[in-house]
């Protein structure tokens, strides 16, 4: 009996050390511009799912393409129809590790900049990236930003002649997560 | 006679320009869809997060883009990083919530209180099974109507 005992104290011990490694969001937030001299557009998504585990440094980030909100409806139309193809690609993708996991401490407040591959996935077409991102650490919470840049002809998006001088070819990407431990 | 002729067609020239000008400005700064008055799917939390959690992409697609409007319980009232007020409503699903951004917050919500929420469902995001997490269904440019 004791053994029993013994052994689902071990196994109740080891889910809650298992869970405690884990984080995650459902409201990750992340936005594109593209800057050009004639137009500046900005876009955001605050519906993206995120799980982080801080002990292996996996990481993933899912949304919907049709969550992106931009200031002009004719924008918002286009984005969908005509260069992301939502109903074709209702979803974007990253998943990967955090390279350097194993310098952040969880239990210690700080700032930590690592580096993330992993799969990028927009548009249908799935590339390796590698990032620059900053974790933080502040009394028990856990947030991840990270800012870079992705071609639109690396994920097959086209943009026509008539409009080149419009959107930008090299679009920024901002992402931030506030994490919550599951 | 050719001088008039040149004007005339000067003059239909510049009229045409003009007018596919003010169509294509008129186009480019056509306004959001006003959510509040368009008209709506009604249903409730539970039994839209249940339709959408298990369907397949192809038979989801005919509710991306519609406006809905949510009858539900309210699970947690949050804000997001631009500041917009975040409703999560209740599911059949532990961890499952109907994800609701607002346009316009609501006033007075609290966790328990039953609402009706408007707006645009823009899909459902599978979870991770690893982590024993359930996906939530999306709407977003909400608007409390009870």
């Amino acid at each position: 009996m004791s053994k029993v005992l013994t052994l689902f104290i071990l196994l109740t011990c080891m889910h809650t050390r298992i869970n405690a490694q884990l984080y995650y969001t459902k409201n990750a937030a992340i936005s594109f511009f593209s800057r050009t001299s004639l137009q500046d557009i900005k876009a955001d998504n605050n519906q993206a799912i995120s799980v982080l585990n801080i002990q292996s440094g996996t990481i993933q980030l899912s949304l919907l393409n049709t969550a992106f909100h931009f200031p002009k409806a004719k924008m918002e139309e286009d984005f969908n129809e005509d260069y992301i193809e939502s109903a074709r690609y209702p979803k974007s993708t990253f998943k990967g590790t955090i390279a350097d996991i194993g310098k952040i401490d969880v239990g210690k407040n700080g700032s930590y900049s690592v580096k993330v591959n992993g799969d990028l996935m927009i548009h249908g077409v799935t590339k390796s990236i590698t990032v620059p991102a900053t974790i933080i650490i502040k009394n028990g919470t856990l947030s991840a930003s990270a800012s870079f840049n992705v071609l639109a002809k690396d994920y097959n998006i086209r943009i026509p002649t008539i409009v080149e001088n419009k959107i930008a070819e090299n679009i920024q990407i901002t992402i931030n997560c506030d994490y919550e431990k599951k | 006679m050719r001088k008039k002729i040149t004007i005339y067609i000067i003059v239909v020239v510049a009229a045409v320009i003009a007018i596919a000008g003010i169509i294509g400005y008129q186009i480019w700064n056509k306004p959001h869809q006003d959510i509040k008055d368009a008209k709506a799917i009604e249903t409730t939390a539970v039994d839209f997060y249940t339709n959408l959690a298990n369907i397949s992409n192809q038979k989801s697609a005919s509710f991306i883009n519609k406006v809905v409007a949510v009858a539900g319980t309210v699970k947690e009232v949050s804000k997001n990083r631009l500041g917009q007020q975040v409703i999560l409503l209740k599911t059949s699903v532990d961890g499952g919530s109907l994800n609701c951004t607002m346009e316009q917050p609501a006033d007075n919500v609290m966790a328990g209180a039953t609402v009706v929420i408007k707006g645009v469902c823009t899909g459902y995001i599978e979870g991770d099974k690893d982590m024993d997490l359930p996906g939530d269904v999306y709407l977003t440019r909400c608007y409390q109507l009870k």
